[in-house]
């Protein structure tokens, strides 16, 4: 009796063992990422389809704090050899990566051998992933800053048209009166967070739309650059002194007065679209759009950031060819299925699956994804990207200069000053 | 008797101490050593790295060229520097001090106190204090909103308008250091109750009966005999709040941070943001020897003064 129950015991071990074994052969890859809030239940879902499906690779993620945490967990475990085989980057912050010897370069054979190639992406999402040429990620999205609106408050003062889409608000001059004609009865025009990350990018997108260039052969600002961005800071001070936009508005009050109908338009980052669709889903928000950022000056162009993918250069340790071809072969994997990562409102790098017809049908993420054809992506220089100095400037001057507490002038001065200060 | 054994004992006592000595030594080096050993490997030996460092043109990571002394005159050029130190001392200022009696004085009143209305009264002031910093910020960040925030109803009506606080520079730091104060005075009051508490009745019996009143007992009992609990608070509060980061880089981000910056802030920003370990290294360093000196003589001048 005790024989036959501990010859049992020891075949479920075995067969257990064998199981395990089994499991166990299936090459693991670990993935590091900084995505939190809606991005991370969408990754980890389009993660689990993957380790579904995979029949021989098996990705295993960890999910790291977002920012200048991240990327120093990256760049100290790069140098000493340790860290993950893949991990998200923001393609801004190459230029830093690259200086501090965090990343490895993908060469034009890998890309080829493992079946990607640079027409599927748009050419500044594929190019804000080089250095001096050489390429160091590839892009899994473009997200960028959007306009919200309420439909109805719009149409109430005539700025709808049929197609259910915003008219009239090309132009400066023509955006400030429809900010003025939305000011009434206790709503704003426009509700604009108040931090330095938001103040860069709409600053950024209208310098461009302006033909300002922001830096350029180490100089920041330089010529007349000074000048046009003290234009556009003249003209997003003017919606906060004409009272069209609430002083100093926290992030998330910000959205909260969008969505109460306190303010008829919000500018704010594609991710915030699930907050919205949550909230239609619960009936809690009235019929609303989101459409790319209008046309303020000479031509269309929206700052825009990507998540891209990238492999660590984990010096003494560096991953095997195997490994690189594995590595490439989940990106491309993540690429096609990019459909579900929309979901969180970023406009998908490949474009086989924004020319499809399920994107299409995805909105609002369709009516504003022209965006990507004229997105201008952060200055190559170390100074910028995702929680760079460029970004503190931003909050140290913009903003200031935004609630009226500067002068335009002396707020783009000072910053390119400062700026330049910080150019080694 | 008792003379006898006491001239006797005595100079048995001088041979012991005379013949026992290096086994001793011996005995007290095997102890210590471990601490000795810990000591100097995580604090000892990073310090003299950290100190080398600040005199090489270094990234965070790897390398660097020794550069003599630039980076200090670099330090003394550096106007985020200057703004740094100044922040921080401001925010000592504000801080340490008012929390220290602030402490002493809700330590009195709860000593007062007696059975489970103390203990509840002592849980009210002690519960901000187990919270992160995180929801610290949170929830303070809500109630100062200045568009939904629940103390813009008292500020609107004495103000007639609402004040986006944590973006109007000369209330930040005030702010902070009130916030700073309510999150961590449980623990200074926790630290005087126990010092109260070491002080006999009977002297105050004593005292009462001699007719002395409240305020003399207080001048002339409580507050000399609590007087190294207060230099401790003193201390502890003094070094805490010099490395003072978490509040002021979450009130402060996304906003004017250049003018709320404090000195591990900057520590921060030059060796993690921008890269440049021997320059982080240098305004460490510098910090570290603001806090010492500032340690001491507060001590030494607290101390001297308590002996009197």
């Amino acid at each position: 009796m005790i024989r036959s129950i501990l010859k049992t015991a020891l075949l479920t071990t075995a067969l257990v063992g064998v199981s395990v074994g089994g499991a166990l052969a299936k090459d693991t890859i670990v993935w590091w990422d900084f995505l939190g809030g809606g991005d991370g239940v969408r990754m980890k879902a389009l993660l689990d389809q993957f380790n579904k499906e995979s029949t021989d690779l098996e990705i295993q993620a960890t999910t790291l704090d977002w920012g200048t945490p991240f990327y120093t967990k990256v760049q100290t475990s790069a140098a000493v050899g340790e860290g993950p085989d893949i991990m998200t980057y923001h393609e801004s912050r190459i230029p830093l990566g690259v200086s501090t010897g965090s990343l490895s370069e993908i060469t034009p054979d890998e890309i080829k051998a493992a079946g990607l190639d640079a027409k599927n992406y748009a050419p500044a999402n594929w190019a804000a992933a080089q250095v001096d040429g050489k390429q160091y990620a590839i892009p899994l999205d473009i997200h960028s800053i959007i306009l919200y609106y309420n439909k109805d408050l719009l149409k109430a003062a005539g700025l709808l048209g049929d197609d259910g889409k915003p008219k009239g608000l090309d132009g400066a001059a023509n955006f400030d009166a429809a900010l003025k004609k939305l000011t009434a009865n206790g709503v704003s025009g426009l509700a604009l967070p108040n931090d330095g990350g938001t103040a860069w990018r709409v600053f950024y997108t209208l310098l461009n739309q302006d033909n300002g260039t922001f830096f350029k052969d180490n100089k920041f600002l330089d010529g007349d650059n000074l000048q046009k961005a003290t234009d556009v800071l003249t003209e997003m001070q003017g919606w906060v002194k004409n009272g069209y936009t609430p002083a100093n508005t926290e992030y998330p009050a910000s959205i909260a007065l969008f969505t109460s109908g306190k303010a008829a338009m919000h500018i704010n980052g594609v991710w915030e679209v699930p907050t919205m669709v949550d909230l239609q889903k619960q009936g809690k928000l009235f019929d609303w759009g989101a459409v790319q950022i209008p046309v303020f000056y000479d031509h269309a162009a929206t700052w825009a950031d990507s998540h891209a993918f990238a492999i660590p250069n984990r010096q003494g340790k560096e991953l095997t060819p195997d490994k690189r071809k594995e590595v490439l072969s989940i990106i491309k994997w993540f690429n096609e299925h990019s459909l579900a990562w929309a979901g969180g409102g970023h406009v998908p790098a490949y474009i086989p699956v924004t020319s499809s017809d399920d994107f299409k049908n995805l909105k609002p993420n369709s009516d504003y994804s022209g965006l990507a054809a004229t997105a201008v992506f952060d200055p190559v220089t170390t100074l910028a990207g995702v929680a760079s100095p460029v970004y503190d400037a931003a909050g140290n001057y913009i903003v200031p200069v935004i609630q009226g507490e500067m002068a335009p002038a002396d707020g783009a001065k000072q910053m390119a000053d400062d700026l330049q200060g910080q150019v080694k | 008797m008792a003379s006898t054994t006491d001239t006797t004992a005595a100079p048995e006592i001088r041979l012991n101490k005379h013949r026992i000595d290096y086994s001793e030594w011996l005995a007290a080096g095997i102890f210590v050593l471990p601490f000795v050993a810990i000591y100097a490997v995580l604090f000892i030996y990073p310090t003299v790295q950290m100190i080398l460092l600040s005199l090489q043109d270094a990234p965070l990571i790897g390398a660097g060229k020794w550069n003599g002394i630039d980076n200090y005159i670099r330090l003394f050029k550096d106007r985020l520097f200057s703004v740094a130190v100044w922040n921080t001392v401001y925010f000592v200022l504000l801080s340490v001090i008012p929390s220290t009696i602030l402490g002493l004085l809700i330590a009195l009143g709860v000593n007062r106190l007696k059975g489970w209305a103390q203990s509840v009264i002592l849980a009210c002031f002690f519960l901000p204090n187990i919270l992160p910093v995180s929801v610290v910020y949170r929830v303070w960040n809500w109630m100062f909103d200045s568009q939904f925030g629940i103390l813009q109803y008292p500020i609107h009506f004495f103000v007639g308008a609402n004040v986006p606080v944590f973006r109007t520079l000369p209330l930040f730091m005030p702010t902070v250091a009130f916030i700073t104060i309510w999150w961590g005075i449980g623990f200074n009051v926790l630290l005087f109750i126990a010092g109260l508490r070491n002080i006999s009745p009977d002297i105050y019996e004593s005292a009462s009966l001699d007719g002395a009143t409240r305020w003399q007992q207080f001048t002339r009992i409580t507050w000399p005999l609590i007087w190294p609990v207060t230099v401790l608070v003193l201390t502890i509060q003094l070094i805490l709040q010099f490395k003072i980061f978490d509040q002021i880089y979450l009130f402060g981000n996304g906003g004017r941070s250049d003018a709320t910056m404090g000195l591990v802030q900057l520590i921060y920003r030059d060796a993690f943001q921008k890269n440049q370990g021997g320059y982080g290294a240098t305004v460490a360093f510098a910090l570290f020897a603001i806090i010492v000196i500032f340690s001491v003589l507060q001590y030494q001048l607290l101390r001297a003064r308590g002996e009197k």
